[in-house]
């Protein structure tokens, strides 16, 4: 069974006049794909990433992850099933800028009741993993942008979700950061077979993506390549 | 730990917002923290002045008298009220009287008295009546009908020390009566009531005026403190429990003071009420902006799986820490400043004739800091703050999380 899927989806905006952001969507992501949905702005992006990440609901269709109907659960299960299932890392980093990288990276298993012992050591561990071991004590404020992405991945991994959603992660970053922030994906995917979907304009990550999801005008554009493929 | 970590760095964020915050809530708690003492303070001295100046703490007559009083209502077996009496516990002093009217007059005036027969040694350990005269002296068993007359009184009768005064009265057997008194001293209690229509002659005099023979008709008692009239009253209304008495504290014996304390507790709660209505208006506001300063950062929290009470929860440990710092410091400037005036106390001398005029007789008003009043006004000060910080707290929680994050 797919990990996520979409079936007959349609999203439709009010902005003063009706703006249709996704429609008749059907899709299925397996487990430990590496994805990227593309298109051009506007084409529904970022919308098909709220609907699967449950941040936001569909008008008709159904959105199903790790066998869950997303669509209908009241805000407080949808809270639950983000914390229990997924990952986020966002475009522009938001780590919790009062709280030091560990602190930062502590924070969803804390929600999840994990003891302190157990997500200091699974922190540690990642930061090492990373080489961001020096920054545990740090703030955001007092690190790079690239840094501060990378400490958002290992937020969104170390409580090892079902499912990562990635929103333009490489887009603030330059391209030597992007780099690392992508070795850093990739390596997690493969060595821990965490699910990635991201969505992109980057080349770098269309490059490295395995499955590529082309987005037109809130359709699925011809050409959606299956997954598996190497790069 | 975590939240309670986050709560405290975000209240912090915004240092110089956060402390003017604080400051509100410190000088608002410490100014109702001063007048609660100063008010206290004031309530107890009325008090105080109005026991010892005539009333005592507890009043024991025959049951019915205080609704009508009669000389034919004396009170039942004086002999084990007595005995019963000097067992109460918290008992300082306790006086055995009579009370009658007359009319008082000298050759060319004359007006209407109550009459207080005492005895001179036994009333000084429960009034001050011996410490206010201001001419001549105390009553004296070894005085040939003396008696004591208010300043007030003197002018009305135009009688001076050593002038012979009449009373006239009806006695218990019915009967009219008169006898010739010899004004002993001149007191000035302060109470106008006291000095205008009350005279204290001796009681041997007063069971003569009044034909009772050795019958009395009131006990008063004076106790350590206010907070002693309730387990003294039960104590003598066990040991009398047979006989027709009526135990009547102070309050009931002179409501227009509990009445007063009651009307002047609720002006005080009145101005509790707008001031902290001033600072809870202050108080929402930077609640509020604190909140919508950091909707992303809700809807982050959201979006990671933080669930809506959560935010609930952080958002009010943020207004508990405020409320708290407030708190700390509005206890310590409220105390400071109530301890500081208790010692020296505040001089209302000059409204003083004013006051009195109405029946206040406290003139220095010493506040008094107690433990229930801080307990009170903390709790209140903090109680405010979590329900002003409710609503933001609801509206924070009620984001939705892709809209949240949408917000620049």
């Amino acid at each position: 069974m797919a990990l996520v899927e979409l079936s007959d989806v349609s999203k439709t905006y009010f902005d003063h006049v009706p703006v249709r952001a996704l429609s008749g969507i059907n899709l299925d992501l397996e487990r430990g794909a590496f994805a990227a949905t593309v298109g051009p702005s506007g084409s529904g992006k970022t919308t098909l990433l709220n609907l699967v990440g449950g941040l936001d609901r569909p008008d008709t269709g159904s959105v199903r992850i790790a066998g869950l109907d997303i669509s209908t659960a009241s805000p407080a299960a949808l809270a639950e099933f983000r914390l229990r299932h997924l990952g986020f890392v966002f475009q522009s980093f938001n780590l919790f800028p009062v709280l030091s990288v560990m602190e930062n990276l502590e924070f969803v298993p804390a929600l999840k009741g994990t003891p302190k012992a157990e997500r200091v050591r699974r922190a540690e561990a990642l930061l090492e993993l990373a080489g961001l071991a020096d920054l545990r004590r740090k703030r955001p404020d007092e690190l790079s942008g690239g840094q501060q992405q990378r400490v958002a991945v290992l937020r969104a991994i170390l409580p090892e979700p079902d499912l990562v959603l990635a929103d333009e992660p490489t887009a603030n970053l330059d391209s030597e950061n992007a780099t690392l922030l992508l070795d850093m994906m990739e390596r997690l995917n493969k060595e821990r077979a965490v699910t990635f979907l991201f969505s992109t304009h980057d080349p770098a990550v269309m490059r490295r993506a395995r499955r590529l999801i082309r987005l037109k005008d809130g359709r699925l554009a011809d050409g959606v390549e299956p997954d598996g493929l190497e790069p | 730990m975590l939240f309670w970590q986050m709560a405290w760095r975000n209240v912090w964020r915004y240092r110089r917002r956060t402390l003017l915050t604080v400051l509100t809530i410190a000088l608002g708690l410490a100014f109702g923290i001063l007048m609660r003492g100063i008010g206290d303070g004031f309530h107890e001295q009325m008090v105080d002045n109005s026991v010892r100046a005539e009333i005592g703490h507890l009043q024991l007559h025959l049951r019915g008298y205080h609704r009508d009083p009669s000389l034919q209502k004396t009170l039942p077996d004086a002999t084990l009220v007595e005995q019963a009496i000097r067992q109460t516990p918290h008992l300082l002093g306790y006086s055995m009287r009579v009370l009658g009217d007359g009319l008082a007059s000298t050759a060319d005036n004359s007006a209407g008295v109550a009459v207080v027969g005492i005895v001179p040694e036994m009333e000084r350990t429960v009034t001050t009546i011996n410490r206010a005269i201001v001419a001549g002296r105390y009553l004296d068993q070894g005085m040939n009908r003396p008696i004591l007359i208010g300043e007030r009184l003197s002018q009305t009768l135009d009688a001076r020390l050593d002038d012979k005064l009449v009373l006239m009265v009806q006695a218990a057997d019915g009967s009219m009566g008169g006898q010739l008194f010899r004004v002993a001293g001149i007191f000035r209690s302060g109470s106008p009531e006291l000095d205008r229509g009350v005279v204290y002659i001796l009681r041997t005099d007063a069971q003569s005026l009044y034909s009772l023979d050795s019958r009395l008709t009131e006990a008063a008692l004076l106790l350590d403190s206010s907070e002693s009239v309730e387990p003294a009253r039960r104590f003598l209304a066990a040991r009398l429990s047979s006989a027709p008495v009526e135990i009547l504290p102070w309050y009931v014996v002179a409501p227009f003071l509990e009445q007063f304390i009651e009307l002047d507790d609720a002006f005080f709660y009145i101005i509790v009420v707008i001031l902290f209505f001033v600072i809870s208006v202050g108080i929402l506001n930077t609640v509020m902006m604190s909140v919508f300063e950091r909707v992303r950062e809700f809807g982050v929290m959201m979006a990671l799986g933080t669930r809506p009470r959560q935010v609930v929860r952080l958002v009010i440990q943020e207004a508990v820490v405020i409320s708290l710092a407030g708190a700390v410091l509005g206890s310590l400037l409220g105390s400071g400043s109530t301890l500081l005036v208790e010692s020296t106390g505040i001089d209302l001398s000059r409204w003083a004739a004013g006051a009195s005029a109405v029946g206040i007789t406290a003139t220095v008003i010493h506040p008094t800091l107690t433990f229930a009043n801080l307990a009170a006004s903390n709790l209140a000060v903090v109680l405010v703050v979590l329900l002003v910080a409710f609503y933001p707290a609801i509206r924070a929680s009620r984001l939705r999380p892709v809209e949240a994050l949408r917000h620049v």
